[in-house]
C-alpha cells in the first residue's frame, strides 16, 4: 500500500518536469514538422494560410525540386565527399593515434601538441591562404580538394579521441601479440581496430555529421554547380526559387532527410562521439 | 626502408640505440595532410598578413602593419567584432542555461529519457544552412509562421520584420542559433550528470533538499569541469558563427548583423587578401586568448578553492 502511495507521489512530483520537457520538445519539433508539412502544400495554400496543414499531400514539389534543380548531383557529391572523408579520417587518425598512444619515439609529445594546436584556431584563420593553395594545386573546385580539407580539419579531434581510447588498452595485449610474431601493423589491423569498433563508430558518425553539414569551406572552395554539396546546392536553389515557396520547402527537406535518417539509426553513437571529449 | 635505417643505427658506436622508423611512418600521412591543408594555411595567414598580395597570391613585398592599420580603423571591422561579442555574451548564458535545465529535467524523470534527449537534440544535427532556411521561413514577412502565430495568441503587437529591422536582425539570428545549439550543451551536461555518484543525490533527498538546493549546491558544483567545456565550446561557435547569419541576413541590413567571419569572407571575395588575413589573425588571437584564458582561469579557480 505504502509502495503504491510512494509511486503516486513520485509521479506527481515529476509532472512539472514533463510539462517543461514537452513544451521544449514542441519548440524543437514544431518548426521541423511545419517545414515538412509546407512542402506538401501548394503555393496558394501557403500564401493564404501559412499555419494550416496541407489539404492534400502534393509530392509533386519533391519531384520538381529533385529533377528541376540538380539535387541528384548535389546528393551524389555530398555522399561521395562525406564517405571518403570519414574513411580517410578513420584510417589515418587510428594509425597516428596508435603511434602516439603506444609507441615511444622522439617527438611523440611534440607532434601530438602540433595536432592539438590546430583545434585552437577559428576556421577563418586559414581561409585566405587555403584558397590560394587550392588554386595553386589545382584543387579548387574539386571534390578531392574538399575531401583533403575536411580530412585535415577532422584529424586533430579524431587523433585526440582515439589516442585517449588506445591508451586504455593493456600493454600485455600488444606484448603477447608480438610474442606470437605479430608485427605492429598486423596488431593494428587485426587486433586494435576490431577491438575499437564502438569508438570508431562514434567518431565516424560524428565526423560524418560535421562533414555532411559543412558549408563555409565548401562555399569558399567550390563555385561550379556540378561540384556542389547539398548545403551549398541548397543555397543556390533557394536563391533561384525563393518566390516558389513550396519548392523551397521541398529543397530544405531533401537536404535534411539524410541527416535525420542517420540520426535515427545512430543516435547513440553520435551523442557518444560528442560527449566523449567532454567528460574527462 | 625501415630495415636499412635500423641497420644504420646499429652500426654506430656506443650503446645500441636502434632508430625506430615505424612510429613516424604511422603518423606521417596524418601529419602531411594536416600540415598542408590545416595548420600550414593558418601559419601562412599570420605570416602573409604582413605582406602585400597580388589577387590570390602573396608577394614578397613587405607591408608591415598596413593591413592591420586599415582594419583597425575600419568601423565595419569593429562593428562585426562587437556583434560577435554580443553573440558570445548571449551564447554563454542562454543556450547553456536552457541546456543545463533540460538536462537536469531529463535526469529527474523516469520514463521517456531517451525520447526527450533525442527530440530535444534534433535541431543540432542539421547544417547551419538548413537551420537558417527553416528560420528564414519562420520569419518570412508574409509566408512565415511567426507573425501569424503571434497574432493567433493575441500578441499581435509583437509582430515585426524580424530580419529586416536593423535593431533586431542580430537577435533574430541568435534565436535561430540558440534553437540549434542548446541541444549540444544539453547532451554534454546529461553525460556529466550521469557521472555524478547517485549517493550524493540520495543523501540530499534524505536531508530533504529541494530542487533549487540540489541544483545550486550539488549539480552545478559537481559539473564544474563540464561547464568549462561547454562554455569553451560556446566561445568557439559564437566567435566563429557564419552559416546561419550569412543565409539569414548576409550581415545586413546595413551591416547590423555582420560578424567577423562574414567580414573575412567578404574581404576574400573582393580579393582583399591582406585585409582578410589581418582580420582573421586578429580574430584568431582573440579566440585563442579568450579560450585558453578562460580554461586557465577555471583551472586556477578550482585549484585555489
Amino acid at each position: 500500500m505504502e509502495f503504491v502511495g510512494d509511486n503516486m507521489q513520485r509521479r506527481l512530483r515529476g509532472a512539472p518536469f514533463y510539462a517543461v520537457l514537452a513544451a521544449a520538445t514542441a519548440i524543437t519539433l514544431v518548426p521541423i514538422i511545419w517545414v515538412f508539412a509546407s512542402a506538401l502544400k501548394s503555393n496558394k495554400e501557403i500564401r493564404e494560410n501559412a499555419l494550416a496543414l496541407p489539404q492534400e499531400w502534393r509530392f509533386q514539389n519533391y519531384i520538381d525540386a529533385w529533377f528541376g534543380a540538380s539535387f541528384d548531383q548535389y546528393f551524389f557529391n555530398s555522399i561521395f565527399i562525406t564517405v571518403a572523408s570519414v574513411a580517410i579520417v578513420l584510417f589515418l587518425s587510428s594509425l597516428a593515434a596508435y603511434s602516439f598512444a603506444k609507441m615511444r619515439f622522439r617527438g611523440n609529445q611534440l607532434f601530438f601538441f602540433v595536432f592539438l594546436i590546430g583545434m585552437a584556431f577559428p576556421l577563418s584563420a586559414k581561409l585566405g591562404p587555403l584558397l590560394s593553395l587550392m588554386y595553386k594545386l589545382n584543387l579548387a573546385n574539386s571534390r578531392l580538394g574538399l575531401i583533403l580539407v575536411y580530412v585535415a580539419g577532422s584529424l586533430p579531434f579524431a587523433i585526440l579521441m582515439l589516442r585517449a581510447f588506445f591508451q586504455g588498452f593493456p600493454q600485455e595485449l600488444e606484448d603477447s601479440a608480438a610474442l606470437d610474431g605479430c608485427s605492429r601493423f598486423q596488431f593494428y589491423l587485426r587486433i586494435l581496430l576490431p577491438l575499437s569498433k564502438p569508438s570508431l563508430m562514434a567518431l565516424g558518425i560524428f565526423v560524418f555529421m560535421g562533414t555532411w553539414n559543412e558549408f563555409f569551406q565548401a562555399l569558399l572552395l567550390i563555385n561550379e554547380d556540378s561540384k556542389r554539396t547539398l548545403p551549398l546546392g541548397l543555397t543556390a536553389f533557394q536563391d533561384e526559387y525563393f518566390t516558389d515557396f513550396a519548392l523551397s520547402f521541398a529543397g530544405i527537406n531533401i537536404t535534411a532527410v539524410p541527416v535525420i535518417i542517420v540520426y535515427i539509426m545512430f543516435q547513440r553513437n553520435l551523442i557518444e562521439g560528442i560527449t566523449v571529449g567532454s567528460v574527462k | 626502408m625501415a630495415h636499412s635505417l635500423g641497420g644504420l643505427g646499429k652500426r654506430g658506436p656506443g650503446p645500441r640505440v636502434r632508430f625506430d622508423l615505424m612510429p613516424y611512418l604511422f603518423i606521417l600521412p596524418a601529419v602531411v595532410i594536416y600540415v598542408v591543408f590545416n595548420l600550414g594555411p593558418v601559419l601562412a595567414s599570420f605570416f602573409f598578413s604582413f605582406f602585400k598580395w597580388d589577387l590570390l597570391a602573396p608577394t614578397t613585398e613587405f607591408a608591415g602593419f598596413d593591413h592591420y592599420d586599415f582594419i583597425l580603423n575600419d568601423d565595419r571591422f569593429w562593428g562585426a567584432l562587437s556583434h560577435n561579442f554580443i553573440f558570445l555574451g548571449l551564447a554563454v548564458v542562454i543556450p547553456v542555461s536552457i541546456g543545463l535545465l533540460l538536462a537536469v529535467f531529463i535526469y529527474e524523470i523516469r520514463r521517456g529519457r531517451v525520447f526527450f534527449r533525442a527530440a530535444l537534440f534534433l535541431p543540432a544535427i542539421f547544417s547551419g544552412v538548413v537551420i537558417a532556411y527553416v528560420w528564414k521561413w519562420i520569419y518570412h514577412p508574409f509566408a512565415g509562421v511567426l507573425n501569424p502565430a503571434l497574432e493567433l495568441v493575441g500578441l499581435g503587437a509583437f509582430t515585426q520584420s524580424w530580419l529586416g529591422d536593423h535593431k533586431i536582425a542580430l537577435y533574430s539570428t541568435f534565436i535561430a542559433y540558440t534553437w540549434a545549439s542548446f541541444g549540444y550543451s544539453m547532451v554534454i551536461f546529461l553525460a556529466g550528470l550521469q557521472d555524478i555518484s547517485t549517493d550524493i543525490f540520495d543523501a540530499a533527498r534524505v536531508d530533504g533538499a529541494n530542487f533549487r538546493q540540489k541544483l545550486f549546491r550539488i549539480t552545478i558544483p559537481c559539473l564544474y569541469d563540464v561547464f568549462t567545456f561547454v562554455i569553451t565550446l560556446r566561445i568557439f561557435t559564437a566567435m566563429g558563427v557564419f552559416g546561419v547569419i550569412y543565409i539569414l541576413t548576409g550581415g545586413g541590413p546595413f551591416y547590423s548583423s555582420d560578424v567577423i567571419d562574414i567580414y573575412v569572407f567578404r574581404m576574400i571575395g573582393n580579393f582583399e587578401m591582406g585585409w582578410a588575413t589581418a582580420a582573421a589573425t586578429v580574430n584568431a588571437i582573440i579566440v585563442v586568448c579568450l579560450s585558453t584564458g578562460f580554461i586557465k582561469w577555471r583551472e586556477w579557480r578550482s585549484w585555489s578553492s
